[in-house]
């Protein structure tokens, strides 16, 4: 730094020397107390987490639109190599599909009249919003992904994320414009699940790797690898029988699933409202003004 | 009299530049990219920026303007906040220490002292993080985002020398 005449700066160089000697170990002590505190869930620092969610929402929308177009313009090329092989497989896929097709509408029709022998009502969707992926959390050890959704739209804490392959996580923060969606994959991250055709339950705990774990199988368990999970409805954070995904090793007494969700490739979310309010407690966040109805139940009309 | 806080030279330019670089990091490293594969881990944005500065322009980047970077960075992330405070002060408390090997040589000593760096920084971040969950996390990803954080490096140091020799005022 240049040499100043005049006393005054003579005067604010020693001092900012000293601010800057004693500023390291008072912000050290600062980020360490803020370490601690996070622990204990403070609302003030989930209020400052959607605040600063909310003000850079429309900033990452704008920005994740053009790269949207690129990954698009990436994944064409991808395809572009693979046609002939891909046009094979999807044929097999098609003629099995069509299969399918035809037993699931037996079963439907069946289902159709069991229900109404039974008076049956079904706990139904109360509503969903589509959201678009603006920020996907870059740390190492995080997964979730920020939605440009928020309590505006009537987002709540507690609801569950999904695309049309299966769930993808809950959201638990929501600010005005933005919420904040924890995947399955996530340290934090702990989903009631049963195997499909076994009936077992279990839960999904995510570990940070792209297949979490199920925990809590009893010890003789028949799982094998190719099994369905679908949620379990206990706990009241999902309705039952959505699916999850498919057990992919059983390996050294770990079962790993591979979700049906592609959870690396999330553009577009449903957030759904199942209108049941699960182990998050109601906390003192206020509660979403009530929702515009013009977006309540809209069918996707952005889409891939 | 007055008394004057900032020395007269330095435009208000000069003094919210690297802060604003360091605020396009973070924002940089939430970004979704969407690239298969790579979507899980984003490089160390901020930290090339703290590197930079807290070399060539330290006044320019004090340890607050380092603290509210981490701080933005957690609050963006979801991550406990805090976290990336503490790992860009011991940084920079380290750069500063360590300053006169890397001003005026060339890129390759820089970058290698840039390799060291992220290479403690990925790990104070992975022991905080696991002493903070209570387990071993697998530390595969930290690995892979110290890999794409260092060879991210030069782009972003390029980028970052040439805001400071054309937009900075001398001083």
């Amino acid at each position: 730094m240049r040499e100043r005449s005049g006393s005054v700066s003579r005067l604010t160089v020693p001092v900012r020397a000293a601010a800057q000697r004693v500023a390291f170990p008072f912000l050290i002590f600062l980020s360490v107390a803020l370490i601690v505190l996070g622990k204990a869930d403070i609302l003030v620092i989930e209020r400052a987490r959607t605040s600063v969610s909310d003000a850079m929402a429309p900033l990452l929308e704008a920005l994740s639109r053009p790269l949207g177009t690129v990954a698009t313009g990436v994944q064409g090329v991808e395809d572009h190599f693979g046609v002939y092989a891909e046009n094979g497989r999807l044929r097999e896929e098609n003629a099995r599909l069509l299969q399918w097709q035809e037993v699931a509408r037996r079963l439907q029709t069946e289902n159709a009249e069991l229900r109404a022998l039974l008076n049956f009502n079904p706990e139904g969707v109360r509503g969903f919003l589509t959201g678009r992926v603006i920020a996907n959390s870059g740390g190492a050890f995080l997964r979730n992904v920020l939605v440009d959704v928020g309590a505006h739209e009537g987002v709540e804490r507690g609801q569950a994320a999904i695309t049309g392959e299966g769930i993808v996580g809950r959201v638990t923060e929501v600010g005005e414009r933005a919420s904040r969606v924890l995947l399955v994959t996530d340290l934090n991250s702990r989903i009631p699940v049963v195997l499909d055709l076994s009936r077992e339950r279990a839960v999904l705990a995510g570990d940070n790797t792209s297949r979490p774990r199920l925990l809590y199988l009893p010890a003789k368990t028949g799982v094998k690898v190719g099994d369905r999970v679908v949620t379990s409805g206990s706990g009241g954070i999902f309705p039952p029988g959505l699916p999850v995904g498919v057990v992919a090793s059983v390996e050294g007494g770990v079962v790993r699933v591979e979700p049906y969700a592609s959870l690396s490739r999330l553009e577009y979310l449903r957030i759904v409202d199942f209108g049941l309010n699960g182990v998050l407690p109601q906390s003192s966040i206020p509660p979403p003004r009530s929702p515009r109805q013009s977006r309540r139940g809209q069918v996707e009309a952005e889409g891939q | 009299m007055k008394f004057v806080l900032f020395q007269r030279d330095q435009g208000i330019v000069n003094r919210t530049l690297p802060m604003l670089s360091a605020l396009l990091c973070v924002v940089a490293s939430v970004v979704p990219l969407h690239l298969p594969g790579f979507a899980e881990v984003a490089p160390g944005f901020v930290l090339m920026a703290v590197f930079h500065w807290s070399i060539y322009r330290p006044d320019l980047m004090p340890f607050l303007a380092v603290f509210l970077a981490g701080l933005c960075l957690d609050l963006l992330n979801g991550a406990p906040l805090g976290l990336s405070s503490l790992v860009f002060l011991i940084s920079r408390a380290v750069i500063l220490s360590q300053r006169k090997v890397f001003v005026g040589r060339s890129f390759a000593v820089v970058w290698a002292g840039f390799v060291a760096l992220v290479a403690a920084a990925e790990a104070l971040e992975w022991a905080i993080a696991s002493a903070l969950n209570t387990m071993a996390i697998d530390p595969r990803p930290f690995l892979f985002q110290a890999v794409l954080t260092v060879a991210l490096y030069p782009v972003v140091s390029y980028l970052l020398a040439r805001v400071q020799r054309n937009l900075l005022m001398r001083a």
